[in-house]
């Protein structure tokens, strides 16, 4: 017989979704708040996005070449994503040193050094955020205010809204609700536009790339504190990060859980956490922290909460 | 709103290109019919090297109760009983005959005369009111009649209750869920009258007031022609059922018609269910009606083979694959049976038997290289029996059998949608199956 | 001093209820142990290297205390010393192990057995068992993929890169029987080490029959029951298609070797050639 005979294990057919495919679909979920971030704030954002970006894959390159000598996995997109999302939670006048170390730790520490893709047990892009927050306090809460596009920011500087209720500088019942809903506020590059991270959010709920369960419940979570508290929760949810933090980070797969009771609990945590951070910690925001804090947690959800189970479980003996 | 199970289930591409008219696949002359084609005990030789046995002949025995006749294909004298080659490359114990061209040529007749003639006049509905159960049931045990839907259990065991057990419906499969396949749709859309009276025939046999045939809703044609058959027939109903796999998983297929789920390590009849493929109502109703015992069946030829020769066939039981009309692409994967849950056959001298649903062909490699799982729970969310896949292969690889056993790995019914579904192409259903066969001893 | 004697009071209480709950917690949870676990754990080499199939020298320990004897355990590591401070811990005699070695049941290397089929998944052996006969056809032999490699923890195990059979190095081999268990096949066998070091096995575990077997390898046993014939000792029987030779009563003298015409009987030192023999 000429012909080569293949034997292999069923299934013999295979979706097609690849783990680079879905990492390429968020990448293009992120281009609206990515677009956003240029239009509001010109060519600083530019340059810290493509910082934050090389660094995290010149972190995973030389760390898998020399380190792990393994093949390199770059092609799998997961380190320009986590790139793109650092970038997206810094403020956009950060010396540009500053994001290349926020993506060393981001890459070497939160990811590589627990094994790589899959591994890690904290957020990469939130660890290199926190890094960066708890280091350099100063650089990372300078907020240049939005300006018309690509024109020389000239350290027009502000502070966020969050962090001006905090202070007591704004009253929440004089804030322009709609400008917040499109990024005309001041912020981190990618915390500002909620319309464009909604946009993202409906790409990826449309590809059935991620579960609505998780941001969801994080935005039940911070109602159900603000009502109880007495803030306005719709200035809640728009000013700040929670939005970037509930679509794109909290779902990310390695560190969220997999069943969907455990994401609804997971998201739930994430809301109580952030409104409790953001109402009565020293912190004016808290989605970062309070999504590491769930991280954490995740491991101790994915081992008690499952699926439901399509038999139920036999009765196990008393004793 | 269309009936289906709940949990879990994914959506492949059905690729079912296969032309529905049936075609006669020709008798080959030589035959090799293995003596285990069902599950259970393989049947027991009663012809002997050198004995003349013709088509439809019984010529070996059911060896226990768990076990299915086997009766000769074709006219012939009997060549050898000896072990031959299997598709997955193990050995088997086979009778094989060999006919002559006079012995060929009437054989040939016959079958024409059979399925031109017999097959379209012959009516079972005088017989089913003369017929008691007790006659229906010692039929189908000596016609050797096994659940042609692929997993080949005798049929009889099924049918025949003990007391204690009643069932209020039969449910008959004609789902068809494995995507390419067609050979059941092909059999609706040609003998529908048939088959509603092989229906007819299980449910007087098992005393089954009432019955469902569940068709996926992307056959519409099936759907029509059994429900244009139904007509005279009392207390049967054609249920259409969302496409999805898998809709055909028994466990499944209950749960979408009736409503009821069995339990962890149960059989349907605790739910007071009984499941027939539409396949074996058909044979059951040639059984009966005709006299033919089970030596033919539909065997769907498709894939990656060019369009005119994706058919069904109806061919006889120890018929080569490799006779089929189909010409293999350079580097080739054989399934028999479909793409989710068939084997490859590594040999394609090997015969057509019970089972055979159909050669599934596909050209080149489909194996991706295995990435880090990334947790995001594709193969949860697709699991069917609502279990943990990605827990119970990393069990399975690291040889923690009995925590697999204490996360019900048992309950995995191997129907592929994990490793389907998984976007790191992880081997997620080869450890279950490890872990599974391993946690069983 | 008010706030003193407040501060004193209140966290002396405090002090107080939490020695309470530590006391509770641990009356609640207290493991009762064997003592004689913690006995054995300090005899033990505690290399902690899982070579006993355990997980662990405490495990170990805790199986010699539950059965109450040594009798089908086995510590790689430990010396008879060890051994023996392990016996008098459990107050039964040492019984003097022989020393034993895993052998591979199977020769079927390249030569012998043709790539027949290609085969397209995880190379893994449990998963190429799962699917099929292999890619050199014998349903019963090694398939080369290694995992009796990666579950070797003394590295004694190495695939031969010209007949793809694993080879197991007797000087690095423990006998812990990681390999056997591994093994999807079972085809590695622990057997004695032998008097100076001879071993002679039967290196095939295909149950065929002769001409089956003989069809997929060339060096395969076809049960021809010469090398039964053959042994003075009485140390070899057929049973399934397959010839096994009894450790305890081989003496090693490798007149099987000499008479089995698929050269399926293998042995750890060379033996005069079949023609040698003859002439």
């Amino acid at each position: 017989m000429t012909q080569k005979i293949i034997f292999s294990p069923s299934p013999h057919i295979h979706t097609g979704r690849t783990t680079g495919g879905i990492m390429r679909h968020v990448l293009i979920a992120l281009a609206p708040a990515v677009a956003c971030a240029l239009w509001f704030f010109g060519l600083p954002a530019l340059w810290v996005l493509v910082t934050s970006v090389a660094s995290c894959v010149a972190t995973e390159w030389l760390i898998t070449r020399y380190m792990l000598r393994r093949p390199v996995s770059l092609s799998d997109c997961s380190a320009i994503l986590t790139g793109v999302l650092l970038a997206l939670t810094l403020p956009s006048g950060l010396p540009l040193w500053m994001a290349a170390a926020g993506g060393i730790v981001a890459i070497g520490i939160a990811k590589m050094a627990f094994g790589g893709l899959g591994c890690n047990i904290f957020n990469p892009a939130l660890v290199g955020r926190v890094f960066l927050l708890i280091s350099f306090p100063v650089a990372m809460t300078t907020w240049p205010l939005p300006a018309s596009p690509f024109t020389d920011t000239d350290g027009a500087t502000g502070a966020t809204v969050l962090s001006q209720l905090k202070m007591g500088l704004a009253d929440s019942g004089a804030l322009d609700m709609l400008g917040m809903f499109t990024g005309d506020m001041g912020g981190s590059m990618g915390e500002v536009s909620a319309a464009a991270l909604l946009l993202g959010f409906i790409y990826l709920l449309a590809l059935r790339i991620i579960k609505w369960h998780i941001p969801v419940s994080i935005v039940a979570g911070l109602v159900l504190v603000d009502l109880i508290a007495g803030f306005p929760p719709l200035t809640d949810i728009l000013s700040g990060g929670l939005l970037i933090g509930a679509i794109f980070m909290a779902t990310d797969y390695v560190t969220s859980p997999m069943s969907r009771r455990g994401m609804l609990l997971y998201g739930l945590m994430i809301g109580i956490n952030t409104a409790v951070i953001r109402r009565w910690g020293s912190y004016p925001e808290g989605i970062s922290f309070a999504i590491l804090i769930m991280n954490g947690a995740t491991p101790l959800i994915n081992r008690y909460m499952h699926n439901a189970r399509f038999s139920p479980r036999r009765k196990e003996a008393a004793a | 709103m269309s009936h289906t199970f709940k949990t879990g289930g994914i959506h492949p591409h059905g690729f079912k290109t296969a032309s529905p008219e049936i075609q006669f696949q020709s008798l080959p002359m030589t035959a090799t019919v293995l003596l285990s084609q069902h599950l259970g005990a393989p049947a027991a030789p009663i012809v002997g090297k050198g004995d003349k046995v013709t088509r439809g002949m019984l010529i070996a025995e059911s060896a226990s109760y768990v076990s299915a006749s086997v009766h000769a294909p074709i006219s012939g004298i009997v060549n050898s009983i000896e072990d031959v080659v299997l598709p997955n490359g193990k050995n088997g114990r086979a009778i094989i005959i060999k006919a002559d061209e006079t012995e060929h040529e009437s054989d040939i007749c016959a079958r024409v005369e059979y399925w031109t003639k017999t097959v379209p006049e012959a009516s079972s509905r005088d017989l089913s009111e003369s017929l008691s159960s007790k006659e229906i049931q010692s039929r189908i045990l000596s016609a050797g009649i096994v659940g042609l839907g692929g997993a080949t259990f005798p049929s009889h065991v099924k049918i025949g209750l003990k007391p204690t057990q009643k069932a209020d419906t039969l449910i008959i499969n004609g789902c068809e869920c494995e995507p390419y396949l067609m050979c059941d749709d092909a059999l609706m859309c040609t003998w529908a009258p048939q088959t509603v009276e092989g229906v007819e025939l299980i449910m007087k046999a098992a005393s089954i007031e009432k019955a469902v045939i569940a068709i996926e809703d992307n056959k519409p044609r099936a759907i029509k022609a059994m429900r244009s058959a139904l007509d005279s027939a009392h207390n049967i109903s054609v249920m259409p059922v969302k496409t999805k796999y898998p809709q055909g998983g028994e466990k499944q297929l209950i749960e979408a018609v009736t409503g009821r789920r069995v339990g962890s390590g149960g059989l349907p009849i605790s739910v007071g269910v009984i499941v027939h493929n539409v396949a074996t109502a058909f044979a059951v109703w040639q059984a009966v009606a005709t006299g033919q015992p089970l030596i033919e069946r539909i065997v769907t030829i498709t894939g990656d083979i060019p369009a005119g020769q994706r058919c069904n066939y109806m061919a006889a039981i120890g018929t080569p694959l490799a006779d089929f009309p189909y010409t293999l692409p350079e580097e080739a994967r054989v399934i028999v049976g479909g793409p989710m849950m068939g084997r490859t056959a590594v040999r394609l001298d090997t015969p057509v038997t019970k089972g055979t649903s159909g050669l599934t062909i596909l050209s080149g490699k489909g194996h991706r290289p295995i990435q880090p799982c990334i947790r995001c729970g594709a193969c949860s969310d697709a699991c069917p029996m609502g279990l943990d896949p990605y827990l119970l292969a990393t069990y399975g690889r690291l040889r923690m059998f009995e925590e697999a056993a204490a996360a019900d790995v048992a309950d995995c019914i191997e129907c592929g949608s994990c490793s389907w579904s998984c976007p790191s192409s992880r081997p997620i259903l080869d450890f279950i199956r490890v872990a599974k066969q391993r946690s069983r001893k | 001093m008010n706030l003193i004697i407040c501060s004193v009071v209140v966290l002396g209480l405090i002090g107080f209820a939490g020695a309470l709950l530590l006391y509770a917690t641990a009356r609640k949870f207290r493991v009762d142990e064997d003592p004689r676990i913690d006995r054995i754990v300090s005899v033990l080499p505690d290399a902690n290297c899982g070579g006993c199939g355990l997980k662990g020298c405490r495990d170990f320990a805790a199986r010699c205390v539950s059965q109450g004897s040594l009798k089908g355990l086995h510590c790689p590591v430990s010396t008879a010393e060890n051994i023996e401070a392990i016996a008098s811990v459990l107050g039964v005699a040492a019984e003097a192990t022989e020393r034993h070695i895993a052998v591979v049941r199977c020769n079927g290397s390249c030569d012998a057995r043709q790539e027949l089929y290609t085969y397209d998944g995880a190379l893994t052996c449990s998963i190429m068992d799962a699917t099929g006969v292999g890619t050199r056809g014998c349903a019963y032999g090694c398939l080369g993929c290694g995992d009796c490699v990666a579950v070797c923890k003394f590295g004694a195990i190495n695939i031969d890169p010209t007949t793809k059979l694993p080879v197991i190095d007797p000087d690095k081999c423990t006998a812990c029987g990681a390999c056997v268990n591994e093994c999807p096949r079972h085809i590695i066998e622990l057997r004695p080490a032998g008097l100076r070091d001879r071993r002679v096995w039967v290196a095939c575990s295909n149950r065929e029959r002769g001409a089956l077997a003989r069809k997929t390898c060339t060096a395969a046993c076809i049960a021809c029951s010469k090398c039964v014939k053959a042994c003075p000792f009485g140390a070899v029987t057929v049973s399934d298609n397959l010839s096994y030779i009894n450790p305890d009563l081989c003496k090693t003298c490798s007149k099987c070797v000499t008479v089995c015409p698929t050269g399926a009987i293998l042995s750890s030192f060379p033996v005069l050639n079949k023609t040698a023999v003859q002439s």
